[in-house]
């Protein structure tokens, strides 16, 4: 290299000259390949094509440092039959083969399963996915329309997830993922044999695309690097500590603030659409809304719970969101302001005509507290223990309403199209958590102060005029 | 030598007498016998005894080299000579170390493997039934296949539900088409 940095001095007088010696022939054809400009000026080489890319709207600049050779898609490429364009295939497993020597092997003879086709790696085929995600109840039952979108995008992909212990159980409501697995990824200092075990557990599984809603720094990004997965997609910090993270990632976004869940129902929206966007014949996928399902056995198990405490099918309103200690209060991770005394529970369920209210305590020291509460109030209160989700929607299914702060519960209400009221310690923060609130029947109420102990009951039961209504309507 | 052989004669006299030829009666039968280890040995069957002497160290064979040898008894029946050769056995510390380390390992291993042989707790489901076949090969029923199989079963559901919505339109539609 130390010849190519005397180059411009050495060919200029012969540039200028026609070639005569022979030996000039050879630095003139050297010069061709644009990085041996030593100079760093814009070349017309067909290294060239690569600006172009960056020219193209919306896209993010390349980083060059993850694929130096590549020079953006060939315009002039046909892609043939192998190159189908549309989503991938639902199901690209080779037929059953009975007379398999080998019983378990279920592969015809002659078909190597090591290699999978080249079109599909070139299509971007997603078979096995992987999501690590941070965050409790609240960020997990946020990310479902994620999961749907990829179902929806890459028919038959089989979607894992990896998440925190409270974050894990929201995903028995979700139809769409496969196994669900507990690591917390928010710990600074994992520990050693955890971290190992979890990454044995994802590339043994061999995934084709890992998102993670972690802010990902460099350990992180290495985290998901030594995953081995092709697609390695992960939002980023705002700030310096994303230095690094870019170049072990694939696809990084870079979060609007520190903490993603500040976004509120949106918080995932980069990802999102990056996730849904167009490729070549496929279309846009839409973001699907926020859906839970819910087991037969789980409602069941739910009946008999609310039976015992006195509640009626349809015939009560769920309250939500009594101020404990509990770890079970299902608030997001960036309204802490979020609960509400049992005192002023007292006082909405007071007001409540024709149905009946039910306190969902999240731990049984609670119990005693809300009976406390509330025995001058209600001859006969209805308090359920609930601790995880799946069976909050339960509850929430089978009810005529909700009223919540802002918890999961008033999620799962939008969810399964109940008329809810919320209640929220200021206007943007319901605005942000939810969005489009006179679509999905909801009322919102929200504090004048900012802070939500100083909320208006008079408005609340105002507000629960549309129970009513809605009792009215069915 | 002699003094050995005398002591060790000495203990069972009857059976020799028996069969001892009737000429030696009188003597004393550990006389006779010295009289035999001596003159006998190199007089009256001196061709015989050394044709023997030479098979005997073609073919012998000392199986316990170590063990110390306490007497050596020599009989002449009818011409041939019997050979017995009489020995105490005291082992050495370290061997008498190594049967006890020996007996304290069995016994060790025998109570474990032994007394496992028929133990109701092994035999119990508690131990057998959560896939445990007693193999070493193990099959857990993790919870984790539990929940992935609910999931399923959840999916399974709401197809049901679709297929179900979707088909009870269906004659709604196809009523409504007659009418």
């Amino acid at each position: 290299m130390s010849s190519t940095s005397l180059l411009p001095k050495t060919i200029s007088p012969f540039l200028t000259t026609p070639p005569s010696l022979p030996s000039t022939h050879f630095f003139i054809n050297i010069n061709k390949p644009c990085f041996f400009n030593p100079q760093g000026q814009v070349d017309h080489s067909p290294c060239s094509r690569k600006l172009t890319k960056y020219s193209t709207p919306h896209a993010k600049k390349w980083n060059e440092w993850l694929d130096p050779f590549n020079d953006g898609d060939d315009p002039d490429l046909e892609y043939g039959s192998l190159f189908a364009d549309g989503k991938q295939d639902e199901d690209p497993r080779p037929p059953d083969d009975p007379d398999n020597p080998y019983g378990f092997l279920k592969f015809p003879p002659g078909y190597a399963v090591e290699i999978a086709s080249l079109g599909s790696k070139v299509r971007g085929d997603v078979r096995r996915c992987c999501c690590l995600l941070s965050g409790g109840v609240y960020e997990n039952l946020l990310f479902f329309p994620a999961i749907q979108l990829i179902k929806d995008r890459y028919p038959g992909v089989q979607i894992d997830v990896v998440a925190t212990a409270r974050g894990k159980q929201t995903y028995e409501m979700n139809k769409n993922v496969r196994w669900a697995d507990v690591y917390d990824i928010d710990q600074d200092f994992p520990d050693p044999g955890e971290y190992n075990d979890m990454l044995g557990v994802i590339r043994n599984r061999y995934y084709d695309m890992v998102l993670s809603t972690k802010l990902a720094g460099f350990g992180h990004a290495a985290f998901l690097f030594m995953s081995t997965a092709r697609d390695r997609v992960s939002y980023v910090y705002p700030n310096v500590n994303a230095a690094g993270a870019g170049l072990l990632l694939s696809e990084t976004f870079k979060a609007e603030s520190m903490n993603l869940a500040d976004g509120g129902y949106h918080m995932y929206h980069q990802m999102l659409d990056w996730l849904g966007r167009p490729f070549r014949s496929v279309p846009r996928q839409p973001v699907p809304p926020l859906k839970v399902s819910i087991s037969r056995r789980l409602k069941e198990f739910v009946e008999e719970k609310y039976k015992a405490a006195g509640a009626v099918k349809g015939k009560y309103i769920v309250l939500h969101g009594i101020e404990s200690d509990s770890q079970a209060s299902m608030q997001s991770g960036s309204d802490t302001d979020s609960l509400l005394p049992i005192e002023v529970w007292g006082q909405i369920a007071e007001a409540m005509r024709g149905f009946k209210p039910v306190f969902v305590i999240p731990h049984e020291k609670e119990r005693e507290n809300v009976e406390e509460a509330v025995w001058l109030l209600l001859d006969d209160p209805s308090i359920v223990f609930i601790t995880t989700p799946g069976q909050l929607a339960a509850l929430i299914n089978d009810s005529a309403g909700v009223i919540a702060t802002n918890t999961a519960a008033i999620q799962l209400a939008n969810a399964r199209e109940k008329p809810s009221i919320a209640l929220f310690g200021s206007e943007e923060k319901s605005q942000v958590f939810i969005p489009n609130a006179e679509e999905k029947k909801c009322t919102i109420v929200s504090s004048k102060t900012g802070r939500l102990k100083d909320i208006d009951v008079g408005e609340v039961i105002k507000a629960m005029q549309t129970f009513d209504l809605s009792l009215v309507l069915a | 030598m002699a003094e050995a052989t005398l002591g060790f004669t000495i203990t069972n006299p009857h059976i020799r007498n028996s069969i001892h030829p009737p000429k030696h009666d009188l003597n004393p039968f550990s006389k006779s016998l010295r009289q035999c280890s001596t003159s006998g040995f190199f007089t009256g069957s001196h061709q015989l005894q050394e044709s023997k002497k030479k098979r005997a160290s073609l073919c012998k064979v000392n199986a316990l080299p170590d063990w110390p040898l306490m007497a050596v008894l020599v009989e002449n029946f009818n011409g041939i000579d019997f050979i017995t050769t009489k020995t105490v056995t005291h082992l050495s510390d370290r061997a008498i170390k190594n049967v006890y380390v020996f007996y304290i390992f069995y016994t060790c291993w025998g109570c474990l493997f032994f007394g496992s042989m028929k133990d109701p707790y092994y035999d119990s489901e508690y131990y057998r039934g959560d896939g445990g076949d007693g193999t070493g090969h193990w099959i857990y029923d993790k919870q984790a296949d539990i929940e992935e199989s609910a999931r399923r079963e959840l999916w399974r559901e709401e197809l049901i539900e679709e297929i179900e919505q979707k088909v009870g339109s269906l004659p709604e539609l196809e009523e409504a088409g007659r009418k």
